[in-house]
């Protein structure tokens, strides 16, 4: 038997998930799992099957014959407005005259069963005349085809320092999108209520977006609409803007049938509608001193949008943001390019255009070191960002309380990086078959979202007369341990044991006006405002033990479960029965914002960032040279994530981020054939990792005695996405075991997705040069 | 997926009556292949036939120098079997690099062999070893059984029963997979029994084939260099989003050579 | 075509009346309300709905009802004892936090107690080959296999000093 942890552990202790014996026992439910009401409907969506076509007719006639079958909806049946376009508008739930990507949603059919529904479907005929779709990237950078106006980062004079500079580099790389693969598909459950109200329990990381746009989609006001979720198996960005489209449609099938219905995608159609990770093309021009010192950069990053603008402004954004990483670029113009494809509308993602941005970054750091024959880590050490002077970023902001220094020492000596260098060199010397790599790298990772307006949160907190607690924030759990911590704050500011809150459904009709789950800041956000919130009531029920105790205000201590003050105390359930008795309220509202921020959207400069998260992952690796086929050998990583509230979730973070970044350097391809048709569009084509794919050797360190100097809640730092873009380490490592195969100074070519194909072709091309 | 009736004959005979009675019957072994297909509304069968409750298809046995699996033995029991493991190390190597384990606990090799996906492994073996397909009316040789792109000898309503492998001196099976689906884009067998040394392929084309070249090539010398030079023309090989011809021609050469090593251990 | 099946799940006769295509995912979940196997990927991929049918694990989203007639099924609703101690697998998973948004854990516990049939001392990297049919894609799996090697260690000692 373990005993219950004490309460002043309740942070920087590894609490298990708060569901997690849910999870192994199958009692956690997930929108799909839910009871269904009586008379729930199924649905099945009829979609484009032309990349670019001017819609010329929909006959729903012989589905509306098919028994079970209760309606078919188009766009003109949306009782309200046609759109779910989430910053600008213009983005239809349902195509509207031309369909733009292959898996465009255009109709959508509700009947008795998931079947039926299927086969209505089927038969929904859509007519159009085809248009000529813009598929490739290249094609789209090319003709100038975009969603939006390029954006520029700019800060000094780049162009006459490139020209004055020793040295001159040109480099360009592919870096392909991803799929989110949530193990739970996108789902929602609309329930009609009174009057025009309507319940969504829908699978989002932004429950005010979906009921925002479902009340424009049904023509109501949005206190008519009520969006509750308690949990998603994964969403990792992927729930955003597309929960949307999922829960517009059951909703309005929902207003048209008067029926509950339920939608949720199988996995081909959640992978041929919804958008996924952006791909660019990177391609950089830069000037170096004969140390591999930059003097000044000018980059292009071109982002694949698909067809519509959907979140892109934010993450081409932080990818013009971290196309610095931990580098100190002294002239230097980023541009950011929205491409439109007739391709699924791309969207947030772990890292949110940061790692794109990055792998330029690091790209260029390992290209220059070739060229000039230098090692890859000292010319990253020696561009890193410094005092002040060198410590200005490209959008202004001043880079304060820099960790990475230090921590490269660090981790160098932890992984034993000297010998092992040595080793590997010694290795691919001999010339065999299999060659080996290694490398460093380092993550900067800005923490706040890029919008100074979407950092602020709020939640609900009520102490019951029984001392329990139920705890309700705007954030979400989608399987990162965000309930977990926050209650943690909870219980550590009440002196409560962990048991006693209890984290309830994210719901509208709780906390209003939320930001997403998102960017890396659900536990900085709704952990303050929750800390706000309970802090709120304690100093109510203070007051009130204070009297009963005969003590000062200033001497009553909560810990234990219990209060305290001098030699007497009260049990904490027991104080908030005497709340209570003195008609002392038990509840609040707590509300916080990021202080320190602003940023300026026309001139590209501001503090956008309260803070950095650091990191830095050493990947060796070993490559077959007669196949391509590789494995990852080894890790070591060690990470900032200040005084870490939950050492085991914030590990269980960085381990998995980790691993999906390796997924996505590595094997996770998307394939769109010549008509745009997603060939990848099932885990048998698209390789998700398995066990078997990641380093058997995985060692992570959180870095010690770290609290953030800034005033996060209770010092930590944010572990959302930081240690996604640690995997570049891996895809770096690939790159050196290719250059073993080429003379000095030969530079790899090497796109990611690095995939056997790909490496086998490298290793031909570093063979041919030699 | 359509409506379709459903039966569980007990013995061969019966499945082949059932078979002859409704010609737009199917019948389904594991279904590893079959259901999939279902679900995807691309076969339409009016009634499935179930071979689950027919004993006779069942089991591995050895007979005088021959291996022989019932065709409804699971890839799991192929594997785990102690015959297959002691006589033909290779076989059970093949069948636990199929798929993944539950997938491994259903799926059998008789519908796989009766599939012939061009991916799937056991034909690479039922061409190395010479291996015949016994089926309710007659035998097939291992060359005559794949005749294109999932098409088999196999005539309408006639089912596998079994699959006889000779044991061989020395197999080996090398396979590069298909990192998501775990189906080969290369397998190659390598065996040699006292017949000589066969080649078998599978993955490259659109159906298994043999290398005589490496076959001639490891007669004279069963060593892993007498394969290392020899190609295999890319014209006649698959071309798709998951390797490309050229790939998959120089990948033949080079999982032949690692059959070889396999095969001397 | 309706049938009428007859199975022995978790411990209990079950009658069941069906049509001769339902899926055997679709009949726990939906007639017989197991929700805990859950559909990830439809396609026999992703390994979320993993089951036992007679002994050994299969995908019930690639398996008719049909083909389970008769048979004796073990969901994750089965593995805990009645008085809710857990098998020794979903113990170490909850231990060794081998879990996060907890989709695919059904699947993972019960393709991991499989290979305790299978290969009760397995090694790290047999482990790790036995789940290739599970994904993932929260854990990056460092904890999983921990989880499944403790799980292992403890089933044979014939069940676990309850960890709760």
């Amino acid at each position: 038997m373990k005993l219950t942890p004490p309460a002043r552990s309740a942070v920087h202790h590894p609490h298990a998930h708060d569901s997690a014996l849910k999870h192994a026992t199958g009692a956690a439910r997930y929108i799909d799992d839910m009871a269904e009401p009586r008379g729930c409907l199924h649905t099945a969506l009829v979609t484009s099957r032309w990349a670019h076509a001017r819609l010329t007719g929909i006959d729903a006639s012989r589905a509306l014959e098919l028994p079970g079958v209760h309606a078919v909806v188009t766009a003109a049946d949306i009782p309200g407005e046609n759109d779910v376009g989430a910053i600008v508008p213009g983005e239809p739930l349902l195509a509207e005259g031309v369909v733009e990507y292959v898996g465009h949603p255009v109709a959508a059919v509700a009947a008795r069963d998931l079947e039926t529904a299927r086969r209505a479907a089927a038969l929904v005929e859509v007519t159009a005349e085809p248009l000529t779709p813009v598929l490739d990237l290249r094609e789209a950078v090319e003709k100038a085809h975009y969603v939006l106006p390029p954006s520029e980062f700019l800060r000094g004079k780049p162009g006459p320092a490139l020209a004055d500079a020793p040295h001159r580099i040109r480099g360009e790389i592919m870096v392909g999108g991803q799929d989110h693969f949530y193990l739970e598909t996108q789902a929602a459950l609309a329930l009609p209520q009174e009057d025009q109200d309507m319940l969504v329990h829908s699978g989002t990381q932004h429950p005010t977006e979906v009921q925002h746009l479902v009340a424009r989609l049904l023509g109501v006001d949005m206190n008519a609409v009520t969006v509750e979720v308690r949990r998603m198996g994964g969403a990792f960005g992927g729930k955003e803007s597309q929960a949307t489209i999922i829960a517009g449609i059951a909703a309005v099938l929902a207003r048209v049938t008067g029926r509950p219905v339920k939608c949720r995608l199988d996995r081909d159609t959640d992978m041929m509608v919804t958008g996924k990770r952006h791909d660019f093309l990177l391609t950089w021009d830069v000037g170096v001193d004969d140390d591999g010192r930059v003097q000044a950069v000018e980059m292009t990053l071109a982002a694949r949008c698909g067809w519509s603008v959907d979140l892109s402004p934010g993450v081409v954004s932080r990818a013009l943001s971290h196309a610095d990483n931990a580098y100190f670029y002294p002239h230097v113009k980023l541009t950011g390019l929205f491409c439109k494809t007739n391709t699924q509308s791309n969207t947030a993602f772990r890292g949110f255009g940061g790692p794109q941005g990055m792998m330029a970054a690091e790209a260029m750091m390992d290209q220059i070191a070739r060229t000039l024959n230098l090692d890859p880590l000292e010319v990253r050490r020696r561009n890193f960002y410094g005092p002040e002077g060198r410590n200005l970023t490209p959008y202004h902001q001043p880079v304060e309380h820099f960790r990475l220094p230090e921590m490269l020492d660090e981790v160098l000596a932890s992984s034993d990086y000297a010998a092992r260098r040595k080793a590997v060199d010694a290795f691919n010397a001999k010339g065999g078959v299999l060659r080996k790599g290694l490398a460093v790298s380092p993550v900067k990772f800005g923490v706040s979202f890029n919008k100074p307006e979407m950092n602020q949160a709020g939640a609900l907190l009520h102490v019951y007369t029984d001392g329990s607690v139920s705890l309700n924030h705007g954030g979400t759990e989608m399987g990162q341990g965000l309930f977990t911590k926050v209650a943690q704050v909870v219980a550590a500011v009440f002196g409560l044991d962990l048991d006693r809150i209890r984290p309830t459904a994210t719901t509208t009709g709780k906390v209003p006006n939320t930001s997403p789950t998102a960017a890396s800041s659900g536990t900085d956000l709704n952990g303050m405002a929750a800390r706000i919130a309970a802090e709120t009531i304690r100093d109510r029920m203070a007051d009130v033990a204070a009297e009963h105790l005969g003590a000062e205000k200033s001497a009553v201590v909560f810990e234990r479960n219990m209060v305290r003050a001098g030699n007497k105390s009260v049990p904490f359930g027991e104080l908030a029965e005497l709340c209570h008795v003195a008609r002392v309220s038990l509840s609040s509202t707590g509300f916080y914002r990021t202080p320190k921020i602003h940023f300026d959207r026309t001139t590209n400069r501001g503090r956008p960032f309260f803070y950095f998260a650091h990191g830095l992952a050493v990947s060796e690796v070993a490559i077959d040279t007669l196949t391509g086929e590789w494995k990852p050998l080894r890790t070591d990583i060690l990470h900032d994530v200040g005084a870490s509230l939950n050492p085991a979730v914030d590990k269980g973070q960085i381990e998995g981020g980790f691993v999906q970044g390796l997924g996505w350097l590595t094997m996770e391809e998307l394939v769109w054939d010549k008509d745009g048709v997603l060939k990848t569009h099932a885990p048998s084509t698209y390789k998700i990792p398995t066990a078997r794919d990641v380093p058997r050797d995985l060692r992570v360190d959180l870095l010690a005695d770290a609290p953030n100097e800034e005033a996060t809640v209770f010092r930590s730092k944010a572990v959302g996405e930081p240690p996604f873009m640690l995997a570049i380490s891996v895809w770096l490592a690939l790159r050196d075991a290719v250059a073993s195969c080429g003379p000095a100074g030969h530079v790899p070519k090497l796109d990611a997705p690095a995939t056997p194909e790909r490496i086998l072709m490298a290793v031909q091309a570093a063979k041919d040069t030699a | 997926m359509y409506q379709f009736e459903y039966q569980t004959p007990k013995s061969a005979a019966d499945v082949v009556a059932a078979l002859k009675a409704d010609e737009d019957a199917k019948v389904v072994a594991g279904g590893m292949t079959l259901i999939p297909t279902l679900k995807q509304r691309l076969a339409m069968p009016t009634t499935l036939i179930d071979l689950r409750s027919v004993p006779e298809l069942k089991g591995v046995r050895e007979e005088g120098g021959t291996i022989v699996v019932g065709a409804m033995t699971t890839h799991a029991e192929v594997w785990a079997d102690p015959t297959v493991k002691s006589k033909f190390p290779a076989l059970s190597y093949l069948a636990g690099k199929i798929g993944d384990a539950q997938v491994r606990n259903r799926g059998t090799i008789g519908g796989s062999i009766a599939n012939a996906d061009p991916a799937a492994d056991y034909p690479a073996a039922v061409l190395a070893l010479n291996a015949t397909i016994v089926t309710d009316s007659r035998e097939i040789a291992a060359d005559d059984m794949f005749t294109g792109l999932f098409e088999t000898a196999l005539n309408e309503g006639e089912i596998i029963t079994e699959v006889r492998f000779p044991i061989a001196k020395r197999a080996g099976y090398a396979k590069f997979r298909h990192p998501a689906s775990r189906y080969a884009i290369v397998g190659v067998m390598v065996a040699e029994t006292d017949s000589g040394v066969r080649v078998g392929v599978t993955g490259a084309g659109p159906n298994a084939f043999r290398v005589p070249e490496m076959e001639q090539a490891l007669a004279s010398n069963f060593s892993p260099d007498a394969v290392a030079n020899i190609k295999v023309p890319a014209d006649d090989l698959n071309s798709d989003i998951h390797a490309s011809a050229e790939y998959r021609a120089h990948l033949v050469t080079v999982m032949a050579k690692r059959a070889v090593e396999a095969a001397m251990g | 075509m309706a049938l009428t099946l007859n199975m022995t799940v978790n411990g209990k006769a079950r009658k069941v009346t069906v049509e001769s295509n339902a899926l055997l995912s679709d009949v726990l979940r939906v007639n017989l309300g197991l929700t805990g196997t859950h559909v990830g990927c439809d396609t026999s991929q992703c390994g979320a709905c993993t089951v036992h049918v007679d002994g050994v694990s299969v995908k019930s989203c690639t398996m008719l009802a049909a083909q389970a007639d008769g048979a004796t099924i073990t969901t994750i609703e089965g593995l805990a004892a009645p008085d809710g101690t857990l098998h020794p697998m979903q113990a170490a998973f909850k231990e060794h936090h081998g879990l996060q948004c907890g989709f695919c854990t059904p699947g993972m516990v019960m393709s991991a107690v499989d290979l305790a049939r299978c290969e009760p001392n397995a090694s790290e990297e047999q482990i790790r080959e036995w789940l290739e049919g599970n994904i993932c894609r929260c854990t990056g799996y460092h904890n999983i296999v921990k989880a499944v090697k403790t799980g292992l260690t403890d089933m044979q000692s014939g069940g676990k000093v309850a960890a709760e």
